[in-house]
């Protein structure tokens, strides 16, 4: 008897699994044509010259020693660099601070909410045709701005040097994206960890540091990975803001950009998928030394309990 | 003893109140910068051309035009005259390095060689003038303002929706208003209906519609459909396919991109939608079954059980039970989905070539390359193309951020 109802629920797991095989099937056909497949391709290809009529044709290393002497493609492996390090750490920053605010309770915090959030709905087009506007050397709001404050403003996307800032203050508009997951987080930190500070008597830096940090560091990851990836692929408003060129000077020529002018303009297949690929290896990079270091500083409340 | 203490914590508390204060001015400050640039797209949107481009800006379109010139020329530098003459009739008085160009109408107030000192008046130019009007084929008008003996004091281009409030052949002075200048609503029709371009908003808003609704259905069944296979059936490598699809979001497009237009190429689907449509019903993206996932967690598995004993099969417990039950995550999906597809521009770039395929995003950016310098009909076009996704946002805003709590982000 007993025997039975094992056998039974032996052969009902069994036809589970062929069940839960089923309902995954999308997603396993999807990883198969759209990634896994394309990938092992692409990492092919990137030893391969090839202009989409041609067959491809195997040169071995070619295209990564080609890529030490292309200026055009260590000016965007630089622009890239450049444009993650200045805008992942203080959009995380600005993001941060912008969530803590919002975390009081105040009767008009929810149209605060509102307005710091709109801006990352709107990305895309729209909003770097906005910015263009903005920083109009001329006539932009920006320029008019520092000058009450005194300031001769740049030439933004007209110089060289100015056109990168230009891009972070731009990305800057959009930490309301960000700001909401942390304010998630903020709102799942336990009221009486501030309970108890409050009775060692901590100050209002006190319990920021001790704890609301503390607590917030794995939400901090996880997003801190996020952008990290996505600095890495920033596209869409540098190709607006200088209509695909990524100028002036390939000063705004970013890793994404080239690949799609190596692939799309000039048809080097194999040369773009090979870029492709080094910017994959990077972020992997980055994704693994983070999760290496996380551990000195990501807290998770679990441990707590050791 | 207890006094001092009672003290003690009403400091604190006025302290905090303080701090608060404080807060909640940085905070709508901040609030302010960020909203600045979709007001001033908005006003920008209603500007006439000649508002645009004013130091400083102007905030809000102005509402009425007035005669309004310089009617002394001053010397800009201390210095003995030096006279030359265009062959237009203006004039060019070099005095010290300075330049000042004099129109024909003005009238000189100085000879060769004379000697003037900085901010001396130079020439006058008369403060009345005649008005002519100009009407151009697009309703578009001209407003000259000329001498008694015909030479030009200033002139106006005026868009369709400003009203002349002057007469032909009216004599006008300085400080006068000459026309009534309404928000440029005209601006919207002229971005919808670009003269430069071939297809009109009308096109690209219903190709965007299309690719939106189709791939946010794609993205929706089969997300959810994915995320109850992972959610409710034990199977061999489930725990390791599930963590793949996790590392698959840190995967950067672009190394899968080359090969998918390949294939995509082969298929003949290029220039169609089909490249940006399909994809969404093979799971629908990481992030979305992901979210789906943590929200059937969430759904008591005795429902199913329950269900199961009544004689439903899986997916009939999958489609009477649990859909019904995840609607506000497959609202949630569906929003992001909508902002996604609203605002994707790389693959609509890829993989549609003709004009008349455009989304929004393509036709937007296309729009910009025909009118860079029209700030005003770009951000009406800008306007155009934003609008649906704001009112969406404010509709369904505890949508956006359920999806965020109910991903469990909270680590």
């Amino acid at each position: 008897m007993e025997n039975a109802v094992k056998k039974n629920k032996v052969k009902m797991s069994k036809q589970d699994a062929i069940w839960g095989f089923i309902f995954i099937s999308p997603w396993i056909l999807g990883l198969i044509f759209f990634t896994g497949g394309p990938i092992i391709a692409s990492l092919i290809l990137a030893f391969c010259d090839w202009d989409l009529i041609t067959p491809p044709k195997l040169v071995g290393l070619d295209n990564f020693i080609k890529m030490f002497s292309d200026t055009r493609f260590l000016n965007s492996l630089f622009n890239t660099f450049y444009y993650t390090i200045f805008s992942v750490p203080l959009g995380i920053v600005g993001s941060v601070m912008v969530a803590l605010l919002m975390n009081q309770k105040w009767k008009t915090v929810r149209l605060l909410r509102t307005i710091y959030y709109l801006p990352s709905v709107t990305a895309g087009v729209a909003s770097a045709i906005i910015w263009m506007w903005l920083l109009n050397p001329d006539f932009g709001l920006i320029n008019y701005g520092l000058s009450l404050l005194g300031v001769k403003g740049p030439m933004w996307m007209a110089d060289e040097l100015w056109s990168k800032p230009a891009i972070v203050i731009m990305s800057l508009w959009g930490v309301g994206g960000n700001m909401i997951i942390y304010l998630a987080g903020l709102q799942g930190i336990p009221r009486q960890l501030y309970e108890a500070a409050d009775i060692d008597g901590a100050g209002m830096f006190d319990k920021f540091r001790y704890v609301t940090l503390p607590m917030l560091t794995p939400v901090i990851f996880f997003n801190l990975i996020m952008s990290v990836v996505a600095s890495f692929q920033v596209f869409t408003q540098v190709y607006v803001m200088t209509g695909g060129q990524g100028g002036p000077a390939d000063s705004t020529l970013v890793m994404v950009l080239y690949i799609y002018q190596q692939a799309f303009k000039f048809h080097n297949m194999g040369y773009a998928s090979a870029i492709a690929w080094i910017l994959f290896i990077i972020i992997m990079i980055f994704t693994l030394l983070q999760f290496k270091v996380a551990g000195g500083w990501v807290h998770y409340e679990g441990e707590l309990k050791k | 003893m207890a006094k001092k203490s009672v003290g003690f914590f009403e400091s604190q508390r006025i302290q905090g109140q303080i701090a608060s204060w404080v807060l909640y001015i940085i905070a709508w400050s901040g609030a302010l910068v960020f909203v600045v640039p979709l007001v001033w797209m908005i006003t920008t949107s209603l500007k006439a051309p000649d508002q645009i481009f004013t130091v400083p800006p102007r905030w809000l379109p102005y509402t009425q035009l007035t005669l309004n010139y310089d009617t002394e020329i001053k010397a800009s530098n201390s210095g003995k005259i030096k006279i030359t003459k265009d062959t237009d009739g203006t004039k060019r008085i070099e005095l010290g390095g300075y330049s000042h160009v004099i129109p024909a109408i003005a009238e000189l107030k100085v000879k060769k060689n004379d000697i003037v000192a900085k901010g001396d008046i130079i020439a006058t130019i008369p403060n009345s003038g005649k008005v002519a009007i100009v009407e151009k084929v697009d309703k578009s008008k001209t407003i000259t303002i000329t001498s008694d003996k015909g030479l030009l004091i200033k002139e106006y281009q005026i868009s369709q929706d400003t009203k002349p409030v002057v007469k032909d052949g009216a004599t006008v002075h300085m400080g006068d208003k000459i026309a009534d200048v309404w928000p440029q609503w005209s601006n919207y029709g002229k971005a919808w209906a670009p003269k430069a371009l071939d297809e009109t908003f009308t096109k690209y808003l219903m190709n965007t519609l299309i690719i939106t609704i189709t791939g946010i259905i794609g993205v929706l069944l089969s997300s959810t459909f994915v995320a109850y296979g992972f959610a409710r059936f034990k199977f061999p490598y489930r725990d390791q396919l599930f963590m793949i699809m996790i590392a698959t979001m840190m995967i950067p497009a672009q190394v899968t991109m080359i090969p998918t237009f390949f294939l995509f190429k082969q298929l003949g689907w290029i220039d169609t939608f089909a490249p940006l449509i399909v994809p969404t019903f093979f799971g629908g993206g990481a992030f979305n079954i992901f979210l789906m996932r943590q929200f059937l967690m969430t759904v008591p598995v005795e429902l199913d059980e329950a269900a199961k004993i009544d004689g439903c099969n899986y997916l009939q417990i999958f489609w009477i039970i649990l859909v019904p039950l995840v609607k506000p995550a497959m609202a949630t999906t569906a929003i992001f989905g909508f902002v996604y597809n609203w605002n994707d521009f790389m693959n609509p770039l890829i993989y549609l070539n003709s004009t008349s395929n455009y989304t929004l995003a393509l036709g937007l950016q296309t729009f910009t390359t025909m009118y860079g310098t029209n700030y005003d009909l770009m951000m009406a076009a800008s306007t155009i193309v934003l609008l649906p996704i704001l009112m969406i946002f404010f509709f369904g805003q505890r949508f956006f951020i359920e999806g965020v709590a109910t991903s469990g982000l909270k680590g």
